[in-house]
């Protein structure tokens, strides 16, 4: 107990004594979790674009105009259970008539003596969906079904739309990553200079029979220290940009920055995993 | 008791000791004298196991370095109180800090680590500079500074490399005085030093090295 008091004080005492390479690092975690913040509140905010545009998206089938309304109702059953589809509304070949009088004005059985309207059927697409939406299979298999005739849609849109999604997602987790890996080393150098800094510490450590842990200990927890530190910062920074910008948005659109807040615990737990790790590679190659 | 049975290490980049047998019963006080680049540290770093030999044995109290396992080094260190030409005082920490570092590393409550220090100071001649930092004490004070650390831990076997290489002859007398005083509580101390005519007239037994072998024992 005593031991670990000494330790955990002096990992605190270091913050003072290693000033400036402690600003270095607290810096870097700052400045590479505020970025991983931004993107990641920019993609929780994209996706909740993407899956009110999503709820836009629909597939019109227009039937034979031999099928019946009943040989049109079994066919929408089949629509409805491919995989990506959301909702199916079946407009019977009396309810396009309507609809056509509705928004024409005319009746057409008056000059033709029959109805021409074939049964249709709108399609909706689910909101909810993990990555990337591929429009054009699910319309592929509309169009396989006894009795389609044409299928109206805006595929290349939506394939286009949910292709830039994609990519956007996979460039997002690419750069996240980056940053990651050079926050990494840059802590680990910094703390290698604090140590070069401390040869000396070391060295006395080392002839009054210190271990390796009680000689890494104090350094890794001043990585951890810059971890929580560099978080904090970091975690007020998103906070404040988010609380702001939402200030501007509400007197200007009904759109406003959603934020899931637990998000930062994960920002934490990635501090946490760059000091660790980025203290541990610089002593081990010290301690070696 | 120290015990080297025809020990030779090699640096990488050259020649370090060749067949060195020495003891050194419990108690004794022996100086290791030798011109610079002779092996004398290399000598003491095999003692504190800072290196192992590569061939050979060296033995200290229960441990042998045929045997040691690199986790057991650091207890064999705290029997050893290791005092150097460097210091190597913390420039960061005061006085009491450093030397009270030992019984941090060992695990002393904070009444225990402020009487032992207090003790310590008081036994090299340095009580009332507790709270001096060691660019504040002279070269004397900071090798007797660096001597309370190493005897902090009550040490059975103190080893010092060139300890007066720093110190004007007056000082580097009081201080081999000092290593004497301790010596006759029964620490056995082995000092390497350069000065002849510094350790010639203190009727200890000399061991002389020379191009990494031992002249005479």
């Amino acid at each position: 107990m005593n031991k670990f008091l000494f330790l955990l004080s002096e990992g605190l005492k270091n913050l003072w004594r290693h000033k400036l390479t402690v600003f270095t690092a607290v810096f870097s975690v700052f400045l590479s979790l505020s970025t991983i913040g931004v993107l990641f509140i920019a993609e929780q905010n994209t996706h909740k674009l993407i899956e009110y545009m999503r709820s836009k998206y629909k597939i019109e089938v227009f039937f034979k105009d031999t099928v019946t309304n009943e040989q049109a109702g079994q066919a929408v059953e089949k629509i409805k259970m491919i995989q990506g589809v959301y909702t199916t509304t079946l407009i019977p070949k009396e309810e396009a008539l309507k609809v056509y009088k509705s928004q024409f004005g005319d009746d057409i059985t008056e000059f033709l003596d029959y109805n021409p309207l074939p049964a249709s059927c709108v399609v909706n697409i689910k909101r909810k969906y993990d990555g990337y939406l591929q429009i054009t299979p699910i319309i592929e298999q509309i169009r396989k079904i006894d009795g389609v005739d044409t299928v109206n849609h805006q595929g290349r849109l939506i394939s286009r739309i949910e292709k830039f999604y994609e990519q956007g997602l996979l460039g997002l987790s690419g750069v996240a990553f980056a940053i990651i890996l050079v926050t990494v080393m840059i802590i680990s150098n910094t703390i290698k200079l604090t140590i070069y800094a401390n040869k000396d510490l070391i060295k006395a450590l080392r002839i009054i029979g210190a271990t390796n842990t009680f000689i890494r200990m104090p350094f890794i927890l001043e990585g951890v220290f810059q971890g929580i530190i560099g978080t904090i910062l970091a975690s007020g920074l998103l906070y404040g940009a988010v609380y702001g910008a939402n200030e501007v948005l509400r007197q200007l659109t009904a759109f406003t920055i959603n934020v899931q807040w637990l998000f930062l615990s994960w920002l934490f737990l990635i501090a946490m995993v760059i000091s660790l790790f980025g203290s541990s590679r610089a002593i081990s190659k010290f301690l070696k | 008791m120290i015990q080297l049975e025809n020990v030779s290490y090699t640096y990488r980049k050259g020649f370090g000791l060749a067949n060195i047998d020495l003891t050194i019963d419990e108690g004794d006080f022996v100086f290791l004298i030798g011109p610079t680049g002779s092996g004398k540290t290399t000598l003491l770093s095999l003692l504190y196991m800072d290196i192992l030999p590569d061939s050979g044995r060296v033995t200290i109290g229960d441990f042998n370095s045929d045997s040691i396992k690199k986790r057991k080094i650091p207890t064999l260190r705290r029997t050893i109180g290791m005092v150097s030409q460097n210091y190597y005082l913390l420039d960061d920490r005061n006085l009491f800090e450093n030397v009270a570092l030992p019984l941090h590393v060992i695990g002393h409550s904070q009444n225990e680590i402020a009487e032992t220090v207090e003790a310590a100071l008081e036994e090299v001649g340095l009580s009332g500079l507790e709270e001096h930092y060691p660019q504040e004490l002279s070269g004397g004070e900071q090798q007797r500074a660096c001597l309370a650390r190493a005897l902090i831990k009550d040490p059975d076997i103190i080893l010092a490399d060139e300890p007066t290489g720093n110190l004007d002859p007056v000082t580097s007398f009081d201080l081999i005085k000092l290593l004497e005083e301790i010596n006759s509580e029964g620490t056995t101390v082995f000092m390497a030093s350069h000065n002849y005519s510094l350790i010639k007239s203190r009727n200890h037994r000399i061991v002389e090295i020379h191009g990494g072998k031992l002249r005479s024992s």
